[in-house]
């Protein structure tokens, strides 16, 4: 491992002035990716700032309706908090499952928001866009976990985020401090699909420290679905957070949006449209789920996962909404 | 003959492992927790390349990095290295952080040659020659009677195509050993091996020392399952190293290198044709087999515990630029059960017949096994047992599962084993004047309870609680014991062990016979006492105290009539399938072993359960998976390499057949029978589930859906 320079802040301006300085730097949290990425010399910082000691970051905060997480507070608290569970099942739901009780206990959802592919290429060290003499690895090799949309263009990894979809789906903005001050943008606006292997597949700029989410007051009903392979310390294949907001039984306003389809978590608008204006019943919600698979073009190995996105839009439109039919018998 | 005691008082009980507390505990230390004074640590720099010609390699920087203590090149340029993790380098530093870097920091310039990873690259029409032999070698076919006329008056027949992948070993301990030199030409080594002195003889083989000068320990260690016999390069390596350093060496392997060059189980495909009568007898198999083991074989057995009576089969070995596969719990055996198995169900089904009655159908009338048993009425006493467990009465046909979604299903498999043992063994036993008692053997205990089963022996015979036992084994300079395979330990120790500790016992009856003026077949052991003529007279301790300074140090060896070998078993599934997501669940397992005596139920269930756990492993989950345009493995790694976490777990039933008559064989070895049938079973049920055959193992939400899309394109 690359020898680096190790600071510990322990108030969000120092935070920021230790993000910014000059040479590679990494924000250490939970260390769940960062260390593993390290030791596999995916990434060599020159400088790693550490985040858990900066206590403002972390907590829960109930304000006007309206729920602000610190980017440092842990899974974990995520999962034993009430308010999360009762108010916002998609992420509550979405969180539970996230890696093991010993991650959950050390990640924190600024880390999981932030975490890097992975996308195996870019593990084992072929880049971000793992492109070799032009072609792409994945399109030419094993993407069975890889993207099913955007695939035209040359990022073909999945967005790793358990907690952006669900926070995606309900409105979520996101609080950055920076050298130049404060400013916050919708959680979405955290990605971006990226043109090289040198970009970063997220937008927060050097220096910038994400310091919160903050799901807005109003919320309506909400819910993720997720299916893995196995029960314990397994990624989602594929997930959908879906949030309506109803007039009386009927849709007025959705969003709906995947995990493990896409370089960025999906928004499937085609989806929010299908949905929008009528009861959520399981015909519409079969309609909905085929109007999400839409436009899929999957790579090789992974048109199993069109299949996917068909189930989890329906089973998260209707547990949404109580409707758990695949328990039933 | 020599013969087991008729009535037990700890043989054929439930005794906890010895060293089962210090293992929970983490007390116990294993040989990679071994620090002796002055350690360095070792790392193998290896290739990156899955084929490539070492043009030149400079270490120089290396050796000047800080901490470095030793470099040593494992080849030279010029070599060809054959795989992604092919050894190249060596390196000693005083921290393992110090060493990644300089073996980072050696130079080599590789001509990257052109490789093939996986079967299908390798068989591609195009593919480039890898090997100078050929990519593949096929077989010549092996034919009993005349299967195409056979087939031919078969009533009904299925052709498919089943696959499973490579899979690893995945040991919890990695390879490795710590060398340390005690002077120029003696050497001692901590190595977490299967072989205590197989490990030993490679040392004297290496370094022309005495094999007197050589002592190899294995206290613990954290699994093997078929691939630690030997130091191996990266042993040798680290040997090398301590003696250039003058300091001992640590060199473990890293998880990657676990799953790029530990070892791994060969894939298998076949693509077989079966045919039966209409009442369900088969006459006919014709089967077209493959697979890969690296460089090394991959064939299995098959047809597999089913007898039939017109058959042929050509086995085509595919060579690949992967690590070498190894020796894997039950080699051969889980693939050959896991295609047989699946065309016996995709017959039964197509038969419109019971598959439990089909598969009991078509047993051999007799498959006599050592000892006059005739496994066939093992196995109908067996399957009976287990479909009593499963509630196999719930059985319905393909298709059945349910109306939603999630979809249940069972299914069965049989499997076989020999698990004899070696007949050259010995067992010394000490018994000291203050009563203590002590073992030992150059065997070793690779979890299966080895220590545990010596210790039970011992305490039959002297009447003692087992804990007071210590049973001395995991050191190459005591008397010569077996290797840890082939399920042979067992019964290899522990008719040496049993003799003994008899001859123990009757050295100590002579001796103390005069002092108590009785003849020595008056005497007798029982609960810590020496009984004369059925009554207690001294403690065990005081009659030991009669020794005098002269301990009893006596050597076993084996006798007949103690162990044997030839087993069955059958196992059950019942799982869900969700059909809209593919996943599939494990309900309940039930395992159904016979091993002749069992000398510790524990012990003896524990090895079911963990061979039940690894056959779900390769059910469900496990697999391999290579890169063709890179070359290189994409999941070495415990995250995207999956296995079962313990809610993935689902109830296990183990079902010891233990009777007389099983008991009066003697010891078979159980380490790798239980592990054969799971993946079989897992298969069978998903099909029983989703109505559709699965064709390729691990039952993964891919592979579920892919059969279910190709079966709906199909329809």
């Amino acid at each position: 491992m690359k020898a680096f320079a190790y600071l510990s802040p322990t108030t969000p301006e120092d935070a920021v002035k230790a993000l910014a300085a000059p040479g590679t730097v990494e924000a250490l949290s939970g260390g769940t990716d960062l260390i593993g990425r390290m030791k596999d010399y995916v990434a060599s910082p020159e400088r790693v700032v550490y985040l858990k000691d900066v206590k403002a970051l972390a907590g829960i905060v109930e304000k006007d309706g309206a729920t602000a997480i610190g980017a440092g507070t842990r899974l974990v608290d995520l999962v034993s908090s009430a308010t999360i569970r009762d108010r916002l099942p998609a992420l509550w739901q979405a969180t539970t499952e996230v890696g093991t009780p010993q991650i959950r206990n050390m990640a924190t959802v600024g880390g999981n928001l932030l975490q890097r592919p992975r996308c195996w290429y870019y593990r084992n060290g072929f880049g971000l866009l793992a492109m070799k003499d032009g072609k792409s690895l994945v399109r030419a090799g094993d993407n069975r976990y890889h993207a099913i949309f955007m695939t035209d263009g040359d990022a073909l990894f999945v967005n790793p985020s358990s907690l952006a979809v669900p926070l995606i789906a309900l409105g979520a903005t996101a609080t950055i401090l920076g050298p130049g001050g404060e400013r916050t943008v919708p959680v979405e606006q955290l990605y971006r699909v990226p043109k090289a292997d040198a970009d970063r597949e997220q937008t927060l700029a050097p220096g910038e420290l994400l310091a919160a989410v903050t799901v807005p007051a109003g919320v309506g009903k909400n819910a993720s679905y997720e299916v893995r392979q196995k029960q314990a310390h397994d990624w989602p294949l594929v997930m959908t957070s879906v949030h309506l907001k109803m007039d009386g039984d009927s849709v007025r306003e959705a969003r709906v949006v995947l995990y493990g389809v896409a370089p960025i978590p999906w928004r499937s608008e085609a989806a929010e449209k299908a949905v929008v204006g009528g009861l959520v019943t399981r015909e519409r919600a079969e309609a909905v789920a085929k109007a999400a698979a839409e436009g899929a073009k999957p790579l090789s190995n992974n048109g199993y996962k069109v299949a996917l996105v068909r189930t989890t839009v329906k089973r998260a439109l209707l547990s949404a909404v109580g409707d758990r039919y695949w328990q039933e018998g | 003959m020599a013969k087991w005691p008729a009535n037990p008082r700890v043989i054929n009980t439930r005794v906890t492992r010895l060293d089962g507390l210090a293992k929970a505990s983490g007390r116990a230390k294993y040989p990679s927790d071994e620090r002796p004074e002055g350690l360095l640590f070792g790392v193998v720099l290896y290739s990156p390349h899955a084929h490539a010609k070492v043009k030149s390699i400079d270490a120089s920087a290396a050796e000047k990095m800080p901490g470095v203590k030793a470099v040593h090149l494992i080849v030279k340029p010029g070599a060809t290295l054959r795989y992604q993790g092919d050894d190249i380098a060596a390196v000693a530093a005083e921290t393992e952080e110090q060493a990644r870097d300089a073996a980072r920091a050696i130079k080599v310039e590789y001509e990257v040659l052109p490789h093939v990873v996986t079967e299908r690259q390798s068989t591609a029409e195009g593919a480039p020659k890898a090997f100078a032999a050929g990519n593949s070698r096929p077989g010549r076919a092996q034919t009993a009677g005349k299967p195409d006329e056979a087939m031919k008056g078969a009533d009904a027949t299925i052709e498919a195509t089943y696959e499973l992948p490579v899979i690893t070993h995945v040991c919890l301990e990695p390879h490795g050993l710590t060398a340390e030199w005690k002077g120029p030409d003696s050497i001692t080594v901590y190595a977490s091996t299967q072989s205590v002195m197989g490990v030993a003889n490679d040392m004297v083989e290496t370094f022309g020392v005495d094999a007197s000068k050589v002592k190899v320990l294995t206290e613990v260690m954290g699994g093997g399952f078929g691939s630690k016999f030997n130091a191996d390069v990266w042993g040798i390596a680290a040997a090398k190293l301590a003696k250039e350093a003058g300091r001992p060496v640590r060199m473990f392997l890293d998880r990657a290198q676990e799953h790029l060059i530990g070892g791994n189980r060969p894939s298998a495909k076949a693509t077989i044709q079966l045919g039966a009568t209409k009442d369900g007898k088969l006459v006919a198999m014709t089967a077209e087999t493959s697979g890969t083991g690296g460089r090394g074989g991959s064939n299995f057995p098959l047809p597999y515990v089913y007898h039939v009576p017109d058959r042929t089969r050509s086995h085509t070995e595919v060579f690949v630029n992967c690590g070498g596969s190894r020796a894997m719990r039950a080699p051969g055996h889980p693939q050959g059960c896991a295609v047989m198995e699946a065309a016996m169900d995709d017959l039964a089904h197509k038969l419109g017949i019971n598959p439990l009655e089909f598969r009991l159908k078509n047993l051999a009338e007799t498959d006599m096994v050592a000892g006059g048993i005739n496994r066939t009425e093992i196995y109908h006493e067996q399957v009976r047992r287990g479909a009593e467990l499963i509630g196999w009465g719930r059985w319905k046909p393909r298709g059945q599962g349910g109306d939603g979604p999630v979809k249940r299903g069972l299914g069965m498999a049989l499997h076989q084993w020999g698990g004899g043992g070696a007949q050259d063994k010995q067992v010394a036993c000490i018994v000291n004047p203050d009563g203590s008692v002590e073992l030992r053997s150059a065997t070793q205990d690779i979890g299966t309870g080895a220590r545990t089963i010596l210790a039970i022996i011992a305490a039959e015979v002297f009447g003692l609680e087992v804990g007071r036992i210590r049973s001395n084994i995991g050191d190459s300079t005591f008397p010569p014991g077996q290797s840890s395979g082939g399920s042979t330990t067992s019964p290899s120790m522990a008719p040496p062990c049993f003799d003994a500790a008899v001859k123990a016992r009757d050295e100590l009856f002579r001796r103390i016979a005069p002092g108590l003026e009785a003849a020595v077949e008056d005497l007798a052991l029982k609960d810590g006492q020496v009984l004369v003529k059925g009554e207690a007279r001294l403690t065990w301790e005081q009659a030991c105290r009669k020794l005098g300074m002269m301990p009893i140090n006596v050597v076993g060896v084996f006798a007949q009539g103690l162990s044997s070998t030839g087993v069955g078993g059958c196992q059950f599934a019942e799982v869900t399938v969700d059909v809209e997501t593919g996943v599939v669940r494990l309900k309940k397992i039930v395992a159904v072993q016979d091993t002749g005596l069992i000398l510790d139920m524990l012990t003896w269930r524990s090895q079911v359960y963990g061979g039940v756990i690894g056959g779900l492993n390769y059910g469900l989950f496990e697999e391999r998976i290579m890169d063709e345009p890179t070359g290189v493995m994409l999941n070495p790694d415990m995250e995207m390499y999956k296995l079962a976490g313990a809610t993935d777990i689902p109830e296990i039933v183990v079902e010891a057949h233990d009777t007389p008559e099983m008991r009066a064989r003697g010891v078979i070895g159980v380490g790798e029978p239980p592990t054969i049938s799971t993946a079989a079973a897992i298969g069978n049920a998903v099909a029983n589930a989703i109505g559709v055959r699965v064709p390729k193992w691990p039952m993964s939400p891919m592979n579920v859906l892919d059969a279910l899309a190709a079966a709906e394109g199909k329809a």
